[in-house]
C-alpha cells in the first residue's frame, strides 16, 4: 500500500523508510512516525472494534489519551495487547494487528451486539443472567469472559527484560512542552540538578504539532534548539519516552522509561525501566488534553480530535482526510482549519456552536456559526455529516474540539481535588498539591503559548529561589499571539442517534442519563455503573464530558458534581515493569551456607528456609525416596556420627558491662549466673507473655556473650534486642552486632562425635567429657591453628557439639570434619534428619513456637524466673494464659503403629465427633522414627502431662483421616538425657 | 592431625570484571572489625584511637583514615564504627589488629567474614548503581569520604565512596551471589 495520505512537511525523517505490517498487510512509513500516523499515511481508517458493541473505530487522537486505536504489537511471546497506536513509535519490521473482533476486522460477527444495544445498556449485566441460576457458572460467565476484554495475551512467559532504578534531583519537570522546556532552560542554566521527563520520543510537546513561532522561529525549531542546549548541560538529565505516572509521598515520583519499545530487537537490554525519582521540587508541565463533543454517531472512523488532526498534518506530514470539516466550541478548533488550508487540504466547513462572529477567516470553507453536527454517516469511515441547520455535507474527516482539559492527574494523586474554572470551561489544579509540586502551562490553565512559556520560566525561577538559587538571568521566550476563547458545550441535544461520551467503554449520553435515573448519581457511582472513565485511557477525553452531562441531569453545577478520584498510574504500566528483575530465580535474593558447594557435590536436595538454601537430605546410590536417605542419616548419626550445617542459626555477639543484666531482661530465664565457658538454653518471651524464640547463649567472657537464635527469627530477635537496647534501656552498657555471617557452624552429633572432633581439634585443647562437659563452650583451634569456637550442645539428643570457624574456612571445615569422621562412617545429614531427631528427642521448634504458645504450654514454665523481671514475665501470668487445664506439649504414638500421623490433626476424645466444640488441641509435628520404626508426633493437648497412656483420636477432616493415638512422653529417645552427657 | 587442608576462600572466588566503563573487583584481603564505644567511654576511645592510629572518630556517615593511610574508619551508627584494613589470612585473626590496640576502651567484633566487599569503579559506575542503589550518589551529596547503610535488591549494603568514581560496597557473605548478580546485571543493562 502506498502512502496515499502522506503530504509535505512534518518532522518525520523521509530518508529513513520503514516497512511494517498491519493485519499482515505490508505498509511503509518513516522514522519519526507513530503507528497511527503511518496507518493514516497509508489510508487506513478502520483500526479496531469497540469494546461492547464492536463498532468500527479509527484513530481519534495523537497521544496517550487514545481510546479507539488499540492494537496488538509484535508477535509470539512478545505480543503486547491494548497498545495505543498513537504512542507506538514506528520501527522497521513492526507488526501490529487489530483486536476485539471475530472474523476479519471489516466483518466482525460480534458487531451483532450493536444491533442488540437496546438490551446492552449501562449496567445490563447487573440485571440479567440471573435465571436460571445454574447457567451462571456453566454458560453466562464463560461467554461473558470470552467476550470481554480487548486484546489477548500470548499465554507465554514475557521474554523481555525489565529493570528498575532510582534518580535524584533538585527539580523534576514533568513534560517537555513549551512550559517544561522554558522551565528546564531556566533551572538548568542556573545550575540546578534537573530531570526533564516527557512521554514522547521527541521533546517539545504541542510545539511540534502547531505552527506557532517562538523567538521568531517555528515552535518546533525552538524546541529542538532548547533541547539541544539542555542536552549539553551536565546538570540536566533528559528523559524522553518517559512517563511520570504517579506522585507519591515526600516528592517521590514513579516514572516508566520505554527503552527498546521503538526497536525491532532490544538486544537483551531492558525493555523498560521503572524509575523512582526523588525530587526536592517538581513542576508539572503535563499540558492538556482535548475533549470531544457528544453528538450522534460521533465515533465513526475519521472523526478525531481537532488538535490531533493538526498533529498529523504538521508533525507527521500526513492528512487524515481529503475533505475535512471542523466542529468546535472554541477558537483553538479553528486553527485546525487554518493549518489544513495552509497545507492545501480542502476544508469543507467549520461548524461552531457559538453564535458569535467567526474568529478567523478560512478561505473556501463554509463557516457556520451557532450550529451543531447532529449525526454522521459512514459505517467504516465517515462520509457525511448532518447539521442542526438541516444541511448535509460530504466530508471524510471531522475534526472535533470541545475544549481542552488540563492534565491535572498528578496534582490529585494524594487526594487533591481540582477546581472548576468557568471561564476556561475546565478543571485546573486546586487544593493541596503533592509536597513540593508546582504547576505551569496548560496543565495549570495557561492555554496560550505565551502564557505557558512565561509560567514555565516563572515557575522554575520561584523554585530556584526556594532552593536558594537564582535564575541566572534567563529571559522569557516570546511567542506568536493566539486566541483561546471557549464556550462550554458538551453534547448535541438534537441528536437522535447514540452519542458517545467514552469511546473506549462504549458509554453514551443515554447511559449517563440512565445511570442518573436509576440512582447512580454520584460521579463515583456513575463510573462504576457505566464504566465511564475506566480501562487504558482512564477517560482522559471522556470524564469531563461525562460529569458535565451528569451535572445537567442533576441540575447541579459541574463544580458541585465534582470529579472521580485520580489515581496512579497516569498511563498503563506493564506488569513486567512492575516486577522488574524480580522473576524466576531472581525473584528474591538467596543465601548459601558455607557448605553449599560440598552439599551440591553430595547431591543434596535443597529446601528454602527463608532465603537460605539448606541441604534437606543427601541421597546416596540406590536411594530413590527421601525417606530412605533421611532414615539412613538418622540411624547413622544415632549409631555413630553425623554432621549438619547449622550456620543458618542467628548469631548475635553481645558485649558490655551490662551484657549479663541485659540478657536477664530479654530472656525469661537467668543468665547472670552463667559461668564463663558455659552455654545455657534460653527462652525469650514477647511482651504479651507468648514465646518469641529460643536458642542457646554462650558466655565467652565476663562481658561477652554469643547468642544463637532460630534460623527463622534471626532478624526479628536482633531487631527486638536492638529496640530493647536503644529504646527501653538506653543507659545499659551493652552492644550488639550480628555474627551470623561471620562463622561457619556445624553440628557434629552422635556417639562418635567427640572422637571425630578429637581428630580435628588441635591437641592442646582437651575436649574430653571431663574437661569439656555438656554445655561447655570455648575458643579452640583446629587443623594446626585455624581459630574456632566449640560448643557442647545438642539438638539431636546425642552426644554432640557445634563447632564454628570463620566463614572463609567453611568449605574446608565441612570436608575436614568428613575426613576426621571417616573412620566412624560419618554422614552429612540434612534438615529432614535434623527434624526427625529433634522430634524423637522432644525438642520444641518452629511448629511449637508458633506465636500462640506460652512457656507453660511447652513444659518450660519453670524457666520463667520469678526472681527477676524480664520481658513477658508479667503478662505470662495472665489468667487467660494459665487455665486450669492448659495445653501441654506431649508425645503421641499411633495405636496401630503401621499408620502414619499427620501434623495439624486435632485431638478429640476417642469416638467423639471432630468438631470445634470437642477440640482438645492439635498435633504440631510428626515424623517417622527410624529408631522406633513407626510414626511419632508432638502435640499440644489439654492437661497432657496428666493423661499419659490415654487414647485419643487425632482427627484430620482435611485429609479425612482419623487415627487413634496414645499420649506419651515427648521424649521418645533417651528421656533421661544420658547420651548427652557421656 | 596435620593432614587437613584449610583454604581461606574468597566469598566470590576473587571475582574481577573490568569492562566498558565499570570495573568490579572483589576485595579479598580486607580485615573488618566492628568497634563499639562503651557507655561514657567516648573520650577514652577517642584518645586510644588517636594514639594508636593517629585519627579521630568519624561521625555517623563519615569516614576517617588513619595516619598511615591503611585504615578506614566508617561511622555507621551512633557509638559504632567499622574499621577496614588490608589483612590476609596468614596474618592471623584480624580482630587482634584492633583489639590489641584499643584494649578495654572498645568492644570489638570481627566482621571480616561477615561481608563480601566489592570495589565498583569507573565512569559508568554511578549509572550502573542507579539501577539498584536508592541513595543519591551525586558528588555534591555523597562526596568522597562518606558512608551509608542502605538496601539494594532487598540486601543490606554498606556503601562508601573511595574516589570520584570509586565505591566500596559491602553486603552479607551468605547472599554474595545475589549481591554480585545485582551489580553485574546493572552493569550489563547499562552497557552496550
Amino acid at each position: 500500500m502506498s502512502q496515499t495520505n502522506r503530504i509535505d512537511g512534518g518532522l518525520v525523517n523521509r530518508n529513513q523508510s520503514y516497512s511494517f505490517k498491519f493485519n499482515n498487510e505490508t505498509m511503509h512509513g518513516y522514522g519519526g512516525d507513530t503507528l497511527a500516523s503511518a496507518l493514516i499515511a497509508n489510508g487506513v481508517k478502520l483500526v479496531g472494534r469497540s469494546f461492547k458493541y464492536h463498532r468500527p473505530r479509527g484513530i481519534m487522537s495523537a497521544g496517550a489519551e487514545e481510546a479507539n486505536a488499540m492494537v496488538q504489537l509484535r508477535t509470539g511471546a512478545y505480543t503486547e495487547p491494548n497498545t495505543r497506536a498513537t504512542v507506538a513509535e514506528l520501527f522497521d519490521g513492526l507488526e501490529a494487528k487489530s483486536q476485539n473482533h471475530r472474523g476479519p476486522l471489516g466483518f466482525d460477527v460480534m458487531a451483532a451486539n450493536d444491533f442488540l444495544s437496546p438490551f446492552l445498556s449501562a449496567g445490563f449485566y447487573y440485571k440479567t443472567f440471573m435465571w436460571p441460576k445454574a447457567l451462571w457458572e456453566k454458560f453466562y460467565e464463560p461467554v461473558i469472559r470470552a467476550s470481554a476484554g480487548l486484546g489477548s495475551l500470548s499465554g507465554e512467559n514475557d521474554p523481555d527484560q525489565y529493570d528498575k532504578g532510582f534518580l535524584h534531583c533538585d527539580l523534576l519537570i514533568i513534560g517537555a512542552g513549551p512550559s517544561g522546556l522554558a522551565a528546564a532552560l531556566t533551572a538548568g542554566r542556573a545550575g540546578a540538578r534537573v530531570i526533564l521527563a516527557d512521554e514522547d520520543f521527541i521533546m517539545g510537546g504541542r510545539l511540534n504539532s502547531e505552527t506557532h513561532t517562538v523567538d521568531n522561529m517555528p515552535g518546533s525549531t525552538w524546541a529542538e534548539t532548547a533541547t539541544a542546549e539542555l542536552y549539553q548541560m551536565e546538570n540536566v538529565r533528559m528523559m524522553t519516552r518517559t512517563t511520570v505516572y504517579g506522585a507519591y509521598d515526600h516528592g517521590i515520583f514513579g516514572a516508566l522509561e520505554r527503552c527498546t519499545d521503538h526497536l525491532f530487537d532490544g538486544s537483551g537490554k531492558p525493555r523498560q525501566i521503572l524509575w523512582r525519582i526523588y525530587s526536592k521540587q517538581s513542576l508539572l508541565c503535563a499540558g492538556s488534553t482535548e475533549r470531544s463533543i457528544a453528538f450522534g454517531n460521533n465515533d465513526r472512523p475519521g472523526i478525531m480530535m481537532a488538535g490531533a488532526v493538526r498533529s498529523y498534518v504538521n508533525r507527521y506530514g500526513v492528512t487524515p482526510g481529503k475533505r475535512v470539516s471542523v466542529f468546535t466550541n472554541n477558537d483553538d478548533g479553528w486553527r485546525t482549519a487554518i493549518d489544513l488550508k495552509a497545507k492545501g487540504i480542502d476544508v469543507t466547513a467549520v461548524i461552531d456552536t457559538r453564535s458569535i462572529p467567526a474568529p478567523y477567516n478560512v478561505p473556501n470553507a463554509a463557516t457556520i456559526m451557532g450550529c451543531r453536527v447532529i449525526d454522521t454517516v459512514g459505517r467504516k469511515g465517515i462520509h457525511t455529516i448532518m447539521l442542526s441547520s438541516g444541511q448535509t455535507m460530504k466530508t471524510d474527516c471531522l475534526a472535533v474540539s470541545g475544549g481542552w482539559s488540563p492534565n491535572v492527574h498528578l496534582t490529585c494523586h494524594q487526594r487533591g481535588r481540582p477546581t472548576w474554572n468557568e471561564k476556561q470551561a475546565c478543571f485546573v489544579p486546586g487544593g493541596d498539591l503533592p509536597v513540593g509540586m508546582s504547576v505551569a502551562g496548560a496543565a495549570n490553565g495557561d492555554m496560550t503559548l505565551q502564557s505557558a512559556l512565561t509560567a514555565g520560566h516563572n515557575g522554575a525561577s520561584s523554585i530556584l529561589s526556594s532552593l536558594g538559587m537564582s535564575d541566572a538571568g534567563s529571559k522569557i521566550a516570546s511567542a506568536s499571539e493566539e486566541s483561546a476563547k471557549v464556550s462550554a458545550f458538551w453534547h448535541v441535544t438534537e441528536s437522535k442517534s447514540r452519542a458517545w461520551v467514552d469511546l473506549q467503554n462504549d458509554v453514551t449520553t443515554k447511559d449517563i442519563g440512565q445511570s442518573f435515573r436509576e440512582g447512580f448519581k454520584s460521579v463515583e457511582h456513575l463510573k462504576r455503573y457505566t464504566t465511564l472513565g475506566m480501562a487504558t485511557d482512564q477517560g482522559k477525553t471522556a470524564n469531563v464530558l461525562g460529569l458535565a452531562i451528569m451535572a445537567e441531569c442533576s441540575g447541579k453545577t459541574i463544580e458541585q458534581t465534582g470529579t472521580t478520584i485520580f489515581r496512579p498510574p497516569y498511563t498503563p504500566i506493564p506488569m513486567g515493569a512492575l516486577a522488574g528483575r524480580a522473576r524466576g530465580k531472581d525473584f528474591r535474593p538467596f543465601r548459601l551456607t558455607p557448605s553449599h558447594k560440598f552439599a551440591e557435590e553430595k547431591n543434596a536436595a535443597f529446601v528454602e528456609t527463608g532465603m537460605w538454601l539448606r541441604g534437606q537430605w543427601y541421597p546416596i546410590a540406590g536411594e530413590t525416596h527421601w525417606r530412605e536417605s533421611c532414615d539412613r542419616e538418622v540411624r547413622a548419626t544415632r549409631e555413630s556420627v553425623g554432621v549438619c550445617d547449622v550456620t543458618t542459626l542467628g548469631k548475635i555477639d553481645i558485649q558490655g558491662r551490662d551484657a549479663a543484666a541485659f540478657l536477664d531482661r530479654v530472656y525469661a530465664n537467668t543468665f547472670g549466673t552463667l559461668a564463663v565457658g558455659k552455654v545455657r538454653y534460653g527462652l525469650m518471651l514477647r511482651e504479651d507473655g507468648i514465646v518469641m524464640d529460643d536458642g542457646t547463649t554462650a558466655r565467652m567472657g565476663e562481658h561477652h556473650f554469643v547468642m544463637t537464635t532460630t534460623t527463622a527469627n534471626a532478624v526479628s530477635v536482633f531487631r527486638h534486642m536492638e529496640f530493647c537496647r536503644q529504646c527501653l534501656w538506653p543507659n545499659m552498657d551493652v552492644h550488639l552486632i550480628s555474627a551470623t555471617e561471620q562463622w561457619a557452624q556445624y553440628a557434629v552429633a552422635g556417639p562418635n562425635s567427640r572422637k571425630t572432633l578429637q581428630n580435628l581439634v588441635d591437641k592442646e585443647f582437651d575436649i574430653s567429657n571431663e574437661a569439656f562437659p555438656f554445655m561447655a563452650c570455648g575458643e579452640v583451634t583446629v587443623a594446626g591453628g585455624i581459630p574456632a569456637r566449640l560448643f557442647r550442645i545438642s539438638f539431636s539428643g546425642e552426644l554432640a557439639y557445634e563447632i564454628a570457624v570463620p566463614t572463609r574456612y567453611g568449605d574446608s571445615m565441612i570436608r575436614a570434619i568428613m575426613q576426621a569422621g571417616e573412620e566412624y562412617n560419618i554422614v552429612p545429614y540434612g534438615t529432614e534428619a535434623l527434624g526427625v531427631m529433634r522430634i524423637e528427642k522432644g525438642h520444641a521448634a518452629g511448629n511449637e513456637l508458633c506465636g500462640t504458645t506460652t512457656a507453660a504450654n511447652l513444659g518450660l514454665g519453670m524457666m520463667v524466673s520469678k526472681k527477676k523481671d524480664c520481658i513477658g514475665n508479667v503478662l505470662s501470668q495472665r489468667e487467660g494464659l494459665n487455665p486450669e487445664k492448659p495445653l501441654q506439649l506431649v508425645g503421641f504414638k499411633p495405636v496401630d503403629t503401621s499408620i502414619s500421623l499427620s501434623a495439624g490433626a486435632h485431638f478429640v476424645t476417642k469416638g467423639a465427633e471432630a468438631t470445634m466444640a470437642n477440640d482438645q488441641g492439635w498435633m504440631t509435628s510428626v515424623a517417622y522414627s527410624p529408631i522406633l520404626n513407626h510414626s511419632i508426633g508432638l502435640g499440644l493437648i489439654e492437661d497432657g502431662k496428666n493423661r499419659m497412656g490415654e487414647i485419643v483420636t487425632a482427627a484430620n477432616p482435611l485429609k479425612q483421616s482419623s487415627v487413634d493415638v496414645e499420649i506419651v512422653s515427648a521424649h521418645f529417645v533417651d528421656p533421661d538425657g544420658d547420651r548427652l552427657r557421656v | 592431625m596435620s593432614n587437613f587442608t584449610f583454604v581461606s576462600q574468597p566469598v566470590l572466588g576473587g571475582f574481577k570484571q573490568e569492562c566498558k566503563g565499570v570495573s568490579i573487583i572483589e576485595q579479598t584481603k580486607l580485615g573488618i572489625v566492628s568497634v563499639a564505644c562503651p557507655n561514657d567511654g567516648d573520650a577514652a576511645l577517642a584518645a586510644s584511637i588517636q594514639k594508636a592510629f593517629g585519627c579521630s572518630l568519624p561521625k555517623v556517615s563519615g569516614v576517617e583514615v588513619s595516619d598511615s593511610g591503611t585504615m578506614r574508619w566508617l561511622g555507621l551508627q551512633p557509638q559504632q564504627w567499622f574499621v577496614l584494613f588490608e589483612h590476609s589470612a596468614e596474618q592471623g585473626a584480624p580482630l587482634a589488629t584492633i583489639k590489641d590496640e584499643l584494649g578495654d576502651t572498645a568492644y570489638c567484633t570481627d566482621q571480616s567474614d561477615s561481608w563480601v566487599s566489592l570495589a565498583v569503579s569507573g565512569p559508568l559506575a554511578i549509572t550502573a548503581l542507579e539501577r539498584i542503589c536508592p541513595i543519591d550518589l551525586h558528588l555534591s551529596v555523597f562526596p568522597v569520604g562518606t558512608v551509608a547503610r542502605t538496601t539494594m535488591e532487598h540486601l543490606g549494603v554498606i556503601i562508601t565512596r573511595t574516589g570520584d568514581e570509586e565505591f566500596l560496597m559491602m553486603s552479607a557473605t551468605s547472599s554474595a551471589d545475589s549481591f554480585l548478580h545485582a551489580i553485574t546485571l546493572s552493569v550489563k543493562n547499562i552497557t552496550a
